[in-house]
């Protein structure tokens, strides 16, 4: 009954035999509770490594540049993303500003460094221990980078803002609606199946 | 804890009813007498242990927070020296007042709709498990899948308020401070994506019998 290509679905624990392999864009489904296992994809580690790469990059900009100025009675404020997280912790807001810092900025480069250390490693040939090390960080990481939804947040302060004085949207901004959809993304292409097959990789094929 | 149960109390084809144990975290199968999984070292069980009674322990420690979260002021903007506080449901009135109603909408939902809904839904479930027969595994699934994906949607309001902390510090002409109500806010977010996370779906399964 167990061999490697029998997996128990972790919503509802039936048995099922994985194909071995599955085509671009198609998804692997439980037949029972229909939780998507996985989705089949040619190249999934280039695409990923790629996008990765792109979205620190993308991330290193959007900490590096200003974010939004805003012109109110002369007085004229300029403040960027890292600014914003340390203006929150001066005025005494910690716990606010440690988590709009951990979730906006730190799980996800955590992620995405990680997930990219984890490709490295199946082309440099980490043991499975170290891989399975940096996945479950990653796995770990993952239900608390809320790129996507500060995305959200800003485009309702700014509603609010707009209604107050002048604003200018800068780099920084433009970055992070760069990154919060790519984020996402990447997301959705590096599942936990795919993850985890990966960390097998190794021991398997050599 | 679910482990002194035989294999024949889990319905047929499950991984429980063949004697094994799946490893939640790397999906690894092993044999139910390891305690650990051999793929990744984490510990493993048939089924979460606890799982219904840490869900729902998380949610009412949620549910209580929320109390809190909408008594208590968001924000405070102080004007020339005078403060306005404004509570969640005061932000959603205000941008209802000004005709954002997009924004307040969004806010409506994000601050007050998710969190109830996810409350019901998580407190639907664990009823679900502990005291009904004959429930719809699929229909009660997709709504813990619904429920997982919105949970950090919530945090929507939090972040609003530290971005307008952040941007507005005008001096005495106008600034605005985080109020409590954030801070219990961001913590009934917090608990219930913990709670959820807690949730063993697979409990809902075993009662196919």
């Amino acid at each position: 009954m167990q061999d490697a290509n029998t997996h128990a679905c972790v919503q509802c624990d039936l048995l099922i035999k994985m194909p071995q392999n599955i085509e671009h864009r198609f998804k692997a489904v439980c037949p029972r509770c229909a939780h998507v296992i996985t989705v089949g994809h040619l190249r999934a580690r280039q695409v990923i490594a790629a996008l990765s790469l792109t979205a620190i990059m993308v991330l290193v900009i959007a900490c590096a540049f200003p974010f939004i100025s805003f012109f109110a009675n002369g007085q004229v404020r300029t403040i960027g993303l890292l600014q914003a997280i340390g203006e929150l912790y001066l005025q005494g807001d910690y716990f606010v500003s440690l988590l709009v810092g951990m979730f906006i900025l730190v799980c996800p480069l955590l992620y995405l460094l990680f997930l990219l250390t984890v490709i490295a490693g199946t082309v440099l040939s980490f043991s499975p221990a170290t891989k399975a090390r940096l996945v479950k960080v990653i796995i770990y990481v993952l239900p608390w980078s809320m790129a996507e939804v500060f995305l959200a947040g800003v485009l309702v302060a700014l509603i609010k803002v707009i209604a107050l004085a002048d604003v200018t949207l800068e780099v920084s901004f433009w970055a992070y609606v760069v990154f919060a959809p790519l984020f996402t993304y990447i997301v959705t292409l590096a599942d936990a199946h795919r993850l985890w097959m990966w960390v097998k990789l190794e021991s398997t094929s050599k | 804890m679910n482990d002194s149960k035989g294999s024949n109390m889990y319905p047929k084809g499950t991984a429980a009813a063949n004697g094994l144990v799946n490893c939640l975290v790397c999906y690894q199968l092993n044999i139910k007498q390891n305690s650990h999984c051999q793929g990744c070292g984490a510990r493993i069980e048939v089924r979460i242990p606890n799982s219904v009674q840490i869900t729902l322990s998380l949610l009412i420690t949620s549910m209580l927070l929320y109390i809190p979260a909408n008594i208590f002021p968001i924000m405070t903007t102080v004007v020339l020296g005078e403060e306005t506080q404004s509570t969640i449901i005061g932000g959603v009135i205000l941008f209802l007042d000004s005709e954002s109603y997009l924004i307040a909408s969004v806010i409506f939902i994000a601050s007050i709709i998710i969190p109830l809904a996810k409350m019901t839904a998580l407190a639907w479930l664990c009823y679900s498990v502990m005291f009904r027969h004959g429930i719809q595994q699929q229909e009660l699934t997709i709504l813990y899948r619904v429920t997982e994906f919105i949970g950090k949607w919530s945090m929507i309001d939090v972040f609003v308020v530290a971005i307008l902390v952040a941007l507005i510090q005008l001096g005495d002409l106008m600034s605005i401070k985080v109020g409590l109500a954030a801070t219990a806010f961001a913590l009934v977010v917090i608990l219930t994506m913990i709670s959820a996370q807690r949730f063993d779906t697979r409990l809902l399964w075993d009662k196919l019998g």
